[in-house]
């Protein structure tokens, strides 16, 4: 097997076409693929400055390096790079190393957000003061302390590194789960309609697989070694990324075709849910009741 | 043929007698879209031939939490 356009070895196998390609033209075909979902849904348009989140991993650093391509060969808009620091010892540390090499050689500024500073307590802690899932509260405070970050370095959109496979699992979940009103707010462009206390998210990497952006980065050196949260336990959503590559290997083509369809049926969701009136908690931040679910976790430690 | 196999996910490197990737992906009882192999610090894809005493990598592509 060769690359289907110029004959040399390939490094992938597009399981959506069957086609092989090699490393030119793979990341040609990559580069291409994430810029057309940037110009197709509008994702910069009218932007002067972009946060984007970096974890360090793979995703967030891919993220990264093609906005500042796109800005640099086609429209000019301010980068800077957020992260968020939940204190998570031997591991987020490790990964932010990465995050800094790759923001030096891309020259782009890294801003550091972390929960001990915010909340007042690394998730270490937080976990074992608050007896809850520790996904359940590091991701709301996570979105929370990216919404804020966000707003405080007054950034126009935020990206985020959210691939093919993380849509395709959240599709189906919130199938699964009967929650179109979540479903409503995915897309590319996330967000039912704007709202001044919510930076809306963009996602670049919509129509691209994880193993694509796994190949890209591999190649562009944007990879660090594996590197696993200690507290990582999501069970639900591992079950169902289980179900969806099985279906791929079986039906290849099966994700694209969940993501493509549901582009498809979006609007009528957004439209559904437009007139969904919006909260404004105590602290500024949106929220569908009248306190967010970070102040509310921020009052149990409070208390406890 | 015998190649060396190490699953970064799994930490874990063995020898194994195999013919194919796939069955490498079946000893490990692995889902071939959950990670990329690296051959000599060279991306591989799933259908390439293996030769004897290959030093094979799989790499996880799920970003770790």
């Amino acid at each position: 097997m060769v690359c289907r356009q110029c004959k040399e070895n390939p490094v992938i196998k597009l399981t959506n076409s069957n086609i092989s390609l090699c490393k030119r033209c793979f990341t040609r075909y990559f580069e291409r693929k994430v810029f057309k979902v940037i110009r197709d849904f509008e994702l910069v348009k009218d932007v002067d400055k972009i946060g984007v989140a970096v974890s360090g991993g793979k995703d967030s650093l891919t993220v990264l390096k093609l906005l500042k391509d796109f800005s640099d060969e086609r429209r000019g808009f301010e980068i800077v790079a957020i992260a968020i620091d939940e204190g998570i010892e031997g591991y987020r540390d490790v990964s932010l190393e990465k995050a800094r090499e790759v923001c030096d050689s891309l020259k782009i500024e890294l801003k550091v957000y972390s929960y001990e500073e915010e909340f007042g307590y690394p998730l270490d802690v937080i976990l074992k003061k608050l007896d809850v899932k520790p996904c359940s509260v590091c991701g709301v405070f996570r979105r929370y302390l990216l919404n804020k970050a966000a707003k405080d370095l007054k950034v126009d959109r935020l990206a985020t590194g959210h691939n093919l496979d993380d849509e395709s699992q959240t599709i189906l979940m919130n199938q699964f789960r009967d929650n179109p009103e979540l479903s409503a707010r995915l897309g590319p462009l996330t967000g039912i309609k704007d709202h001044d206390g919510f930076i809306k998210r963009i996602k670049p990497l919509y129509l691209v697989t994880e193993k694509e952006v796994m190949t890209y980065a591999f190649l562009k050196e944007l990879v660090s070694g594996f590197n696993e949260c200690p507290n990582a336990r999501e069970g639900y959503r591992d079950d169902v990324r289980d179900l969806l590559n099985k279906m791929e290997e079986k039906y290849p083509g099966s994700k694209h075709a969940l993501v493509r369809s549901f582009l498809q049926i979006l609007p009528m969701f957004k439209n559904e849910f437009k007139d969904k009136s919006i909260n404004v908690c105590g602290c500024g931040e949106p929220s569908s009741k009248e306190e967010c679910r970070a102040c509310y976790y921020k009052r149990r430690l409070n208390e406890s | 043929m015998r190649v060396k196999v190490y699953v970064d996910k799994l930490r874990k490197e063995e020898e194994l007698e195999v013919d194919s990737l796939g069955e490498v992906f079946s000893y490990f009882g692995l889902q071939k879209d959950s990670f990329i192999v690296v051959r000599n610090s060279e991306l591989i894809t799933l259908d390439t031939s293996l030769e004897e005493g290959d030093s094979l990598k799989l790499l996880s592509v799920i970003s770790g939490g």
